[in-house]
C-alpha cells in the first residue's frame, strides 16, 4: 500500500521543489472538456495565503514528530517497553498527519514507514514498523526479539532519517493543488489501509492513524474551503457533513486519549466506517474539478 | 402467431415512443436474428421495466444496498441520477457524461471503463425498493405496499442476515459478465454517501427462460430448469400472476412486481452421488429430455395423478409436485434465477447452487405459500439451503424524462 500510494501521490504532480520531482501536467484531454476556471485575483490572494499557513503547519507537525519520535526512540533504547508502547501510536501522529507530503521527500519513506507485508525477500527493514512488530510480537510466529544492539541501531536511525525529513521540509514549496491532492490521497492511504487494519498490523492501533490521516485531510479542505465554497457551495458542504460523518464513527471508538484497538471493532462498525470513507472520498476526488 | 398479438396489443395500448422491452425484443428478433456482430441493446423506457420479462441473458450481477441517508431530496437525487446512467449504459455508453478517457485528466473519470470495447450484450438494469426504504423520514411510510413484508424465515432457512435484506436492490442481466459487473460497479460508485453496498450476488448459466425461442437450460443438479416458466408472450398470465393489478391496492406499483430472492445452495457433492433413477424422481422429470416422469416431451402436460405400477408416477415429494400450481390455487411466478459458484467452501466442497429471482403480482399468495410448501415437503430440501432472503416492490417502467421509482414520490 505504501508503495502504491507513493506512486499515486507521484504521479498526481505534487510539485514539491525540492528534488525537481515537479511533473509536467499531460494535456490528453480534448479541447472540450473544461477544467476548473482561472483563479480570480481575490482567490489567488486567499490561496496564497492558505498555502503559506498550510505550509508552517507541515513544518510544525514535522517539527513535534521529530521531538515525540526522540522520546520513543528514547524509551526503545532504555528498553522500556511500556513507555515506547504508549508514545507510539502519539508519535506516529505527527507522521501520519502529514505522511502524503512527507513522503515526497528524497526516498526516506520506505526506510521509516515500511511494513513487513511490502518488503521483498532480503530487503533490510527499517523504521517504525519494526520496532512496532518488537514491542506488540503477539500476533508474530516463532519470532525472535531484537538483542538491544540492534534496537539501538534501529531507533538511531529512525530518529536520524525523522530529523532529515524534517530538515528538507525546509525548502517545502507547495500548491494549491498540492493542498487538494494530499487530502484525497489522505482518505486513500485511510481507506486502503487504516480502515482495514493493514497499517498497524502489530500494534492494532489502526485508528490513531485513521484520526492523523482525518485531521491532515481536514486541515487541508479548510485551508481552501472559501474558495471551494465561493465555486461550489454543495460541494464544499457535502464535504463538510462528510468530514463529520466520518469522525463521529470514530470518536465513537475512542479510549481515554487514544482508540480502541482495530480488533475491538465489530465488522459493522468496520463497513460503517469504511461506507462513510467511500463517500469522503468520492466529494475530495470532486475537488479536482473546482481547485485543478 | 402469439408474438404477433403480443405486438399489436402492445402497439394498441399506444405506448408510444415507449415501447416495452419484450415487444422490441420480439419485433427485432423477427427481423434481425440475434448475432455476435449487431448485439442487441433494449431501452430503459416502457410499460414495465426491462428485465423482468427480457429474454433471460446468460449473466447476472445482483446488488442490494442499504440507505444511507434520510434526506428525501437525496434519495430523489441519487434515483435520476441512476437512471441517467442505466439509460447510457443499456445503450452501450459510459456511466457518466464524459466517460473513462475523454474527462478532464486532473479529474477520476466517471465511468470505470472496463465496459469499452464490449458490446451492449443486451444489459438490463432493472430496480427494485425493499420494505425498509418507505420511511416516515423520506415522506413515504404511507407508499409501503402492504403485500412488501420482508419475507417469513422459512424453516430449513439458514440465512447469512449481512447477505440477506436490503432497502434497494439493482439486477443487472447481461450476456457478457464484465458488462453486468460494469452496470452495477458505476451504480455503486454512483451512491457513495447516499446508499451503501449491503451484499451482492454473481449468476451464470441463466436457470430459466422467458421466452418460448430459448431451449430450457440446466441447473447444477444436472436438470432443465423453469419448463413451466411463464413466458413474454403469456400476457394473460403475466397479467394475473406477475403485474401488480391497478386495482391491487398500491397503485405506484401498477405495472411493477414483487421481486423475490432465494439463494439456494445446493450440497452438489451429495447430489452426484445419488442414482439417476433417485435424481428423477426428486425432481419428477427425466433428466434428458426433461419430460415429466408422467410420460411424455418435456412441454407435454404433467399428470400428477398418472400411476405406475401402482405407485404414483410422479413421487409424493417431487418437486414438480410440490410446487405445482394445481396443489396452490394455481399460483404461479415468473423465474429469473441463474446458477452461482463462489469458489469452494471451508470444507473443500463447491460453495454453489441456484440464485432464485422470481417476480409475483402477490407474495402472499404466489410466492409464500409455495416456498412454505417446497421447504416442508419437497425430497430436494435434503440437498438445498437458502442462505440469502430478499424481496423488493419493482416499480413499473418509467417513460423519458422520468425517474425510476417516480411514482412512488409523486403517488
Amino acid at each position: 500500500m505504501k508503495h502504491t500510494t507513493w506512486i499515486a501521490a507521484a504521479t498526481l504532480g505534487l510539485t514539491v521543489a525540492l528534488s525537481g520531482c515537479s511533473a509536467e501536467e499531460p494535456k490528453r484531454a480534448p479541447a472540450e472538456v473544461e477544467g476548473p476556471a482561472p483563479l480570480t485575483k481575490a482567490e489567488r490572494s486567499t490561496l496564497d495565503a492558505a498555502v503559506a499557513d498550510y505550509e508552517g503547519w507541515v513544518k510544525g507537525e514535522l517539527d513535534e514528530l521529530v521531538t515525540k519520535t526522540a522520546a520513543f526512540t528514547a524509551a526503545v533504547k532504555a528498553g522500556d517497553d511500556d513507555a515506547a508502547r504508549q508514545v507510539y501510536p502519539v508519535a506516529r501522529t505527527h507522521w501520519e498527519r502529514v505522511e502524503t507530503i512527507a513522503a515526497e521527500f528524497g526516498d526516506l519513506d520506505p526506510a521509516i514507514d515500511a511494513r513487513e507485508a511490502g518488503l521483498s525477500k532480503g530487503e533490510p527493514w527499517t523504521g517504525w514498523h519494526r520496532l512496532e512488530k518488537d514491542l506488540w510480537p503477539a500476533r508474530a510466529d516463532d519470532y525472535t526479539r531484537l538483542d538491544m544492539g540492534e534496537r539501538i541501531k534501529l531507533a538511531d536511525k529512525l530518529l536520524a532519517d525523522t530529523k532529515t525529513i524534517n530538515e528538507q521540509s525546509n525548502d517545502l514549496k507547495l500548491t494549491a493543488t498540492d493542498i487538494v491532492e494530499g487530502s484525497q490521497a489522505l482518505l486513500e492511504e485511510v481507506a486502503g489501509g487504516k480502515v482495514t487494519g493493514e497499517e498497524e498490523y502489530w500494534s492494532r492501533t489502526d485508528l490513531w492513524d485513521f484520526q492523523a490521516n482525518l485531521d491532515g485531510a481536514v486541515k487541508g479542505f479548510e485551508e481552501i474551503e472559501d474558495v471551494v465554497e465561493g465555486r461550489d457551495a454543495a460541494l464544499a458542504s457535502k464535504i463538510d457533513r462528510q468530514f463529520a460523518d466520518v469522525q463521529k464513527l470514530l470518536d465513537a471508538q475512542r479510549d481515554g486519549a487514544g482508540f480502541v484497538t482495530y480488533d475491538r471493532l465489530t465488522k459493522d462498525e468496520i463497513k460503517a466506517m469504511s461506507t462513510a470513507v467511500d463517500a469522503l472520498g468520492e466529494s475530495l476526488a470532486e475537488l479536482s474539478k473546482v481547485i485543478g | 402467431m402469439e408474438t404477433k398479438s403480443t405486438i399489436s396489443r402492445r402497439a394498441l395500448l399506444g405506448a408510444g415512443a415507449t415501447v416495452a422491452g419484450a415487444a422490441v425484443f420480439a419485433a427485432g428478433r423477427e427481423t434481425s436474428p440475434a448475432s455476435a456482430s449487431r448485439p442487441g441493446a433494449y431501452p430503459l423506457y416502457g410499460e414495465h421495466q426491462p428485465g423482468i420479462v427480457t429474454p433471460v441473458q446468460n449473466n447476472l450481477h445482483f446488488s442490494a444496498f442499504d440507505l444511507r441517508t434520510s434526506s428525501r431530496a437525496e434519495v430523489i437525487s441519487l434515483l435520476q441520477k441512476w437512471t441517467e446512467a442505466a439509460e447510457r449504459m443499456m445503450a452501450g455508453q459510459p456511466a457518466g457524461e464524459t466517460g473513462a478517457i475523454d474527462g478532464h485528466p486532473n479529474l477520476p473519470p466517471d465511468d470505470t471503463g472496463e465496459a469499452l470495447d464490449l458490446s451492449t450484450s443486451n444489459l438490463t438494469i432493472t430496480f427494485g425498493f425493499g420494505p425498509g426504504f418507505f420511511t416516515k423520514k423520506l415522506g413515504i411510510a404511507g407508499q409501503r405496499p402492504e403485500a412488501l413484508e420482508p419475507l417469513p424465515r422459512f424453516p430449513l432457512d439458514q440465512l447469512v442476515a449481512a447477505d440477506s435484506g436490503g432497502d434497494i436492490c439493482v439486477q443487472a442481466c447481461a450476456d457478457d459478465p464484465q458488462v453486468a459487473v460494469h452496470a452495477i460497479r458505476n451504480l455503486t460508485r454512483i451512491g457513495f454517501g447516499t446508499v451503501a453496498a449491503r451484499w451482492s450476488q454473481l449468476g451464470y448459466g441463466r436457470s430459466s427462460s422467458t421466452t418460448r425461442s430459448q431451449v430450457t437450460p440446466r441447473n447444477l443438479m444436472g436438470f432443465k430448469d423453469g419448463t413451466n416458466n411463464i413466458r413474454a408472450d403469456d400476457t394473460e398470465l403475466l397479467d394475473e400472476h406477475v403485474w401488480v393489478g391497478s386495482d391491487d391496492g398500491t397503485a405506484w406499483l401498477a405495472g411493477g412486481s414483487y421481486l423475490i430472492t432465494r439463494r439456494a445452495n445446493i450440497t452438489v457433492e451429495l447430489w452426484d452421488r445419488q442414482k439417476l433413477r433417485d435424481q428423477e424422481a426428486f425432481i419428477g422429470r427425466t433428466k434428458g429430455e426433461g419430460g415429466p416422469l408422467s410420460g411424455g416431451k418435456e412441454f407435454d402436460k404433467v399428470q400428477l395423478s398418472a400411476r405406475r405400477d401402482g405407485a404414483l408416477a410422479i413421487p409424493e415429494d417431487a418437486h414438480i409436485r410440490v410446487v405445482s400450481p394445481e396443489k396452490h390455487r394455481g399460483a404461479r411466478m415468473l423465474r429469473r434465477g441463474y446458477n452461482f459458484t463462489n469458489g469452494n467452501s471451508d470444507i473443500g466442497h463447491l460453495d454453489a447452487g441456484l440464485f432464485f429471482i422470481g417476480f409475483v403480482r402477490d407474495p402472499r399468495t404466489n410466492f409464500i405459500p409455495v416456498q412454505l410448501a417446497m421447504v416442508r415437503d419437497d425430497g430436494l430440501m435434503e440437498y438445498i439451503r437458502f442462505t440469502s432472503s430478499a424481496i423488493f416492490a419493482a416499480p413499473p417502467g418509467i417513460s423519458r424524462g422520468e425517474y425510476v421509482g417516480q411514482s412512488i414520490f409523486e403517488a
